[in-house]
């Protein structure tokens, strides 16, 4: 079991016992019902009841403190006060569906609101083909047709659309992954709801907004109308000190899923605070809250948010933070100066480990990518890319980083998925502070890496067979030479649960980028360090 | 959230097909008479004046806080063989993601999702879940531990075990988003059991869920087990 320096701190006036946030002593057993989806066409709206007064007692001054998840959506319901456990409709400000969830949520939508419906706000729904792109699976380019007539008909103003499956570049408004396209096309706002088809959907919780996941189903009924949410309760994760050279965002947030495991914060909502925050890379923290069950993950806007959005949108927006007084259900308290890099195992991303500990595990592969870690986004402290001093801060630059710094090839294949068009073109055009002017793509050519692919998904959920760096089983036909014969990956992705990456056998460790381009170059799973000099800067 | 999950007990569902309906009411009474050993539960006799609150033929509801129940009085109640299954089982297990490019609001591909349904268990599943050539699944409960559903947000998880035939879904605990999809869609019902069944219960053994009573019999060992009234389940969600 790694060391660790984080202790739930059980006796701060900030845990609250759980039966004080439940509502079953609330709640009532009068619903209207639904009828069952194949009986009926029609949308009958449903409410919970008003809830009678509570006694004075067990609100206290819940009403005035609330947390920044509680403020958001007391905003986005038009009421004056929430406590956790309530159910209220809000007021969605952005709704994101892709190529695999949007044609089932456009056929619920029509289904129950009829076929010549039109959607709620045509500027209030992203659609981002980003998932199964560049395959010649059939079912797969269908429905990005499918998405195509629908905003047509609709006139939805953003479609990411793409028609030239060959050339990425041909296709001047296709983005990417959406969730980075999301955040890169300024439709993540301080203070706002947003609810997308994608379990990621959580990453955007870094602008200082509320975004979680949900299915079709209930993303049809947003389309046409408003949405029912329950309002979480919030876990608060405090992390101060200095952060080492050698850990980046992926490792802390892998030490906290480890710390409360798969299913630590189900239902609850993430927030995160303290000095090292403020300077990390926020979206890949609140993007992985999924892994620990948690339904949005928050981090306060602050002017790195305001410099970030700057240009991206002229939507006005109004940051909201945690009251003083706010009640958390826990509070988790680090000092990030002590920790170590960390992989999780497979096949759990609460499957906690040092990477040190794992320099016997001979990999097969290493993949860079994915909204999680195929970004060059530089959500973080005030420096602006390019930028001189060793914290730049950008994804895929740090793996170029470890390349540098060592001057080695890779020993195993390298496959790089850059998460959006832009990030790809930053790749290729973006000098690496203390290269000497040489590109990331040139510094990953000269260590032997893959040609760093089309923008997508790619193969973090594996996909279509014929999905660039997807697991295969070894004795498959392949498509591309590279997917073959390999059982061990390091990962930048999120998950590695079993087949996760295609085949159910292969075992997938997720790391950092630091550990992942340092895997590459041994061959096994290492530490960074192993390539990093104590001694500061670069 | 809470409302919703009350649309899920349509009673119209199911009860139509269970095979023994018109002996419904007096194979269980026989059956709990004769059980001797009920798992979990203080009462045995039938005796109403033990029970201020529940019919004779429930006594073990009795300590259930007030529960969400079905506004129609005919009874739902699932019969079949269960697949048990352990813990943190994630989407991915349950519907690959290379079959996402079924689109599920088109017909026959919700059937086909239903033919892959749970096909990315690992080999350690001996037993598969549909067998080979077929399409839908002989098993019409799951069971399964913690975390069930886990990772993804899609919902081809919940409407591929509801196309492969599974009626309901009897857990320890569920991920949040699997939990509402299973609501939201109403292709299975999510239940929830008072501790691990997955650890007493074999995949093949014949079952009764009985969502009135909050109750799930096991007829293969002869157990019954509480299962939590939806109403708590549809709150924690």
């Amino acid at each position: 079991m790694p060391t660790s320096t984080i202790a739930a701190s059980g006796s701060t006036p900030f845990i609250i016992k759980k039966k004080e946030l439940r509502v079953s002593t609330f709640s009532s057993t009068s619903f209207n019902i639904i009828p069952k989806k194949r009986c009926s066409k029609k949308v009958v709206s449903v409410m919970t009841p008003t809830q009678s007064q509570r006694p004075p007692s067990t609100t206290g001054s819940v009403k005035t403190a609330l947390t920044m998840t509680e403020k958001i959506l007391v905003r986005a319901s038009e009421r004056s006060a929430l406590v956790p456990g309530e159910n209220v409709w809000v007021n969605v400000d952005v709704l994101m569906t892709h190529d695999v969830c949007g044609p089932g949520t456009i056929g619920i939508f029509k289904k129950e609101f009829g076929e010549n419906a039109k959607v709620w706000d045509r500027e209030k729904i992203v659609i981002i083909p980003d998932h199964y792109i560049f395959t010649s699976d059939e079912r797969a380019n269908r429905n990005v047709d499918i998405l195509r007539d629908f905003c047509g008909e609709q006139d939805i103003k953003y479609f990411y659309d793409i028609k030239d499956l060959g050339d990425f570049r041909a296709n001047p408004d296709y983005k990417g992954v959406c969730h980075v396209a999301l955040a890169q096309e300024g439709h993540c706002r301080p203070g706002e709801v947003l609810l997308g088809t994608d379990s990621h959907t959580c990453n955007a919780g870094a602008f200082g907004q509320f975004a979680s996941g949900i299915g079709n189903t209930d993303a049809g009924f947003v389309m046409g109308a408003g949405k029912l949410l329950k309002v979480p309760p919030t876990l608060r994760f405090v992390m101060d000190g200095e952060m080492p050279s050698y850990l980046l965002a992926k490792d802390l947030i892998l030490q906290i899923i480890g710390e409360i495991s798969v299913a630590g914060a189900t239902y609850k909502s993430m927030e995160f605070v303290g000095s090292t925050v403020e300077s990390l890379s926020r979206m890949t923290l609140c993007n992985m809250v999924v892994e620990a069950g948690g339904k949005n993950g928050v981090v306060p806007a602050d002017s790195t948010t305001y410099k970030y959005l700057e240009g991206k949108t002229s939507v006005e927006y109004q940051p909201v933070y945690s009251d003083d007084k706010a009640r958390f259900l826990s509070e988790y308290r680090f000092d990030v100066s002590k920790l170590e890099p960390l992989v999780a195992k497979a096949h759990s991303p609460d499957n906690r480990a040092l990477a040190r500990e794992c320099k016997d595990v001979k990999i097969d592969r290493v993949y860079i990518g994915s909204c999680t870690g195929g970004k060059t986004g530089f959500f973080c402290c005030g420096k602006t890319f390019p930028s001189i001093g060793k914290k730049s801060f950008i994804s895929l630059v740090f793996l170029t980083i470890v390349f540098l710094l060592t001057g080695k090839k890779d020993k195993v294949p390298t496959f790089i998925v850059p998460a959006t068009q832009k990030v790809w073109m930053d790749i290729y055009s973006i000098p690496v502070p203390g290269s000497g002017g040489k590109t990331c793509s040139q510094i990953f050519e000269e260590a032997a890496c893959d040609t760093p692919a089309s923008p997508s998904c790619g193969a973090c959920l594996g996909g279509p067979r014929d999905t660039y760096a997807r697991m295969n089983e070894p004795q498959a036909s392949h498509i591309m030479s590279m997917n073959c014969l390999f059982s061990v990956c390091v990962s930048t992705t999120n998950r590695n649960f079993p087949g996760r990456m295609g085949y159910k056998e292969g075992q997938i460790y997720l790391a950092s980028p630091y550990t992942a381009g340092a895997s590459a170059l041994t061959g096994f799973v290492t530490d960074p360090r192993e390539f990093f000099a104590v001694t500061e800067d670069k | 959230m809470a409302a919703t999950s009350a649309s899920v007990f349509n009673p119209a569902l199911t009860s139509n097909k269970h095979p023994e309906e018109p002996s419904h009411v007096a194979f269980i009474s026989n059956l709990r008479m004769s059980t001797s050993c009920l798992t979990k539960f203080q009462l045995k006799h039938l005796s109403p004046s033990s029970i201020p609150s529940q019919s004779p033929r429930n006594p073990i509801c009795a300590a259930a806080s007030p529960t969400c129940s079905p506004s129609a009085t005919t009874a739902t109640t699932f019969h079949g063989l269960y697949y048990v299954l352990g813990d943190n089982i994630d989407i991915d297990q349950i519907i690959p993601a290379e079959h996402l490019t079924l689109v599920p609001s088109k017909p026959d591909e919700y059937r086909k999702l239903g033919s892959h349904a749970l096909i990315g268990l690992p080999s350690t599943y001996e037993t598969r879940f549909i067998e080979t050539g077929e399409v839908q699944s002989k098993y019409s409960i799951i069971i399964g531990g913690e975390n069930f559903g886990c990772g993804s947000s899609r919902e081809h998880g919940p409407v591929a075990l509801g196309a492969a035939g599974v009626k309901a879904v009897v857990v320890e605990s569920y991920a949040r988003i699997f939990f509402r999809n299973s609501v939201a869609t109403g292709e299975v019902y999510p239940l929830e059991s008072e501790g691990r069944l997955c650890d007493e219960c074999s995949t093949g053994d014949v079952v009764t869920v009985e969502l009135a009573e909050n109750l799930l019999i096991n007829h293969t060992t002869g157990k019954e087990y509480k299962l939590k009234p939806i109403g708590d389940a549809v709150v924690y969600y």
